[in-house]
């Protein structure tokens, strides 16, 4: 479904990816491990075209979309829950959802989706009226993936759901990931929490320094020495 | 006495609140003083008289023909002057924006000449020459009416633009996280272009009324408008829309009561005054918020 070839990307003169292959198929729930500044979320900014892909290519469908603008790639399925969540502070929850909504024009079937999205967190309907500044980390993240699947995505970006989050909600949080992915969403999950992140996925891949480095099945990443001693808090010693 | 700088004040007010929406909207979406704005406000009456002496067209035709006119120049101004220069700091922007402004007045003095023109009265419909009403020894015109009606109308509509339309939800998002909006499948150019084009046309409609009012037209009559209208944006607290509105009737209610009470010849001083104690006193205005929160 997607597949990135030696993508490269660039801050300036700071090279952040420096050739990332990696593919998504359809219906996998694949996930993106890695220490602070390894280059995830550039990969998926660089997917969603915000940053400048410098080398190599990202196809979807079998569709080079490199060079895509943001909006354009959006409108192909494929929609980011970014970093930090990004919500509309000053616009309430409900139009927050309905920008998420932005290029569709299914007028009826938007109503259900809204009230699906709403039902996924029914802490959200509660606050629709609210501005989405006023909303704690745990909604303002709740928010931020209802706001996504308002664009009834084929392909899920999303980066760190569990950032700042009390336990208890970054169980809900997966719990609704996985039910996105049973639903016929595929994703694509950037994780600090490795832990989490593998027994969700069905892939992983993990990323140092602008490259992967590993990749293989979310079990065997698991029972990886390397894995479990970098990333899981385990040790080996 | 008072009653009738109130009455002036207002007028004057609302005319700068109609352009400085247009500065306060393009600041909210690309943080960048549009200082070729005045200019535009200047096209609008040029393009507007223009119509009507040159093409003979009837005054409300015009009048609509010169907005849709301005409206497509903000949107030419922002693709050839500020669109390549989304990336550059700030200040390289800016500085375009000024050259801009040079440029246009001087564009406008090549076409039209230096010397002010007197708006085509003839053109008008009659009764916008007559004394609406007169109580004691206050008067209102109807072309002051006129100019309440259509300010006031144009800022609902604007209003309803923004906060119910998809389009207006679209430029708040994007006034508030570039990124995110552009990650919602919103063409973020295509938006400030709109934005551009709001801009533009409330700037044309008053530089049109005023060159009526006034009686007069001239191309670099967007300079001191412009400057006005900016101090008003500021004022208010420059991005906030409402904050815009408030502050150009403000301004002009200070600047007339200035006028009256002390000198004519202080008019613009107090415009000048106003912004350099909003500066000073409350830099983000009176319904901004401080510059922390945009961080």
């Amino acid at each position: 479904m997607l597949e990135l070839k030696e993508v490269q990307a660039f801050y300036g003169t700071i090279q952040a990816l420096k050739g990332v292959t990696l593919e998504v198929n359809a219906g996998e729930i694949v996930c993106l491990i890695g220490a602070n500044g390894a280059g995830k979320s550039t990969t998926l900014m660089a997917i969603s075209s915000v940053v400048p892909v410098g080398g190599g290519t990202i196809a979807y469908d079998g569709r080079d979309i490199t060079r895509l603008a943001t909006d354009r790639v959006v409108a192909l399925g494929i929609t980011q829950v970014p970093e930090g969540r990004m919500i509309f502070p000053d616009l309430t929850v409900l139009e927050n959802l309905r920008m998420g909504a932005y290029l569709r024009r299914d007028r009826a079937a938007l109503k259900a989706d809204e009230a699906h999205a709403l039902d996924l967190f029914p802490i959200l309907k509660e606050r629709r009226k609210q501005l989405g500044g006023t909303l704690s980390g745990g909604e303002q993240q709740m928010l931020a993936i209802a706001r996504a699947l308002m664009a009834r995505p084929r392909l899920l970006l999303l980066d760190e759901p569990s950032l700042g989050l009390a336990p208890i909600v970054v169980e809900h949080i997966f719990e609704v990931i996985t039910r996105i992915n049973t639903e016929g969403t595929t994703l694509l999950l950037v994780e600090q929490n490795a832990q989490m992140a593998l027994q969700v996925a069905h892939r992983g891949y993990v990323l140092e320094t602008g490259r992967v480095v590993i990749s293989g099945t979310a079990a065997d990443l698991l029972a990886d020495p390397r894995v479990q001693e970098a990333y899981l808090g385990m040790d080996m010693a | 006495m008072l009653e009738q700088q109130l009455i002036n004040g207002l007028t004057l007010g609302l005319i700068y609140a109609l352009i400085a929406v247009g500065y306060t909207m393009v600041y909210g979406v690309i943080q960048l003083i549009n200082f070729a704005h005045g200019e535009i406000y200047m096209l609008g009456a040029f393009f507007c008289v223009t119509l009507i002496t040159a093409a003979g067209l009837p005054f409300y035709v015009a009048m609509l023909m010169a907005v849709v006119c301005c409206a497509m120049c903000g949107i030419l101004l922002d693709i050839i002057a500020y669109r390549p220069l989304r990336r550059a700091p700030r200040l390289a922007a800016l500085i375009t924006a000024i050259g801009m402004s040079i440029f246009l007045q001087n564009l406008a003095l090549i076409i039209w000449g230096s010397r002010s023109k007197p708006f085509p009265r003839t053109a008008l419909p009659g009764y916008l020459t007559e004394q609406a009403l007169t109580v004691g020894s206050v008067g209102l015109s109807w072309l002051q009416l006129f100019i309440f009606a259509v300010a006031i109308g144009m800022m609902l509509l604007l209003y309803l633009v923004i906060q119910k339309t998809r389009i207006g939800t679209a430029m708040r998002a994007l006034a508030q996280n570039r990124t995110a909006a552009a990650l919602m499948g919103i063409n973020v150019n295509r938006v400030i272009s709109f934005t551009f084009a709001l801009g533009s046309a409330m700037g044309a409609v008053a530089g049109i009324l005023v060159a009526i009012y006034y009686n007069t037209l001239y191309p670099t009559m967007g300079y001191t408008a412009g400057v006005k209208a900016f101090a008003a944006a500021v004022l208010g607290g420059i991005g906030s829309v409402p904050g815009a509105m408030a502050g150009g009737v403000v301004l002009g209610v200070a600047e007339a009561l200035g006028a009256g009470y002390v000198s004519s010849l202080y008019r613009d001083g107090v415009a000048y005054a106003v912004m350099i104690a909003v500066i000073v006193l409350r830099p983000s205005g009176i319904l901004g918020r401080a510059v922390t929160d945009k961080a």
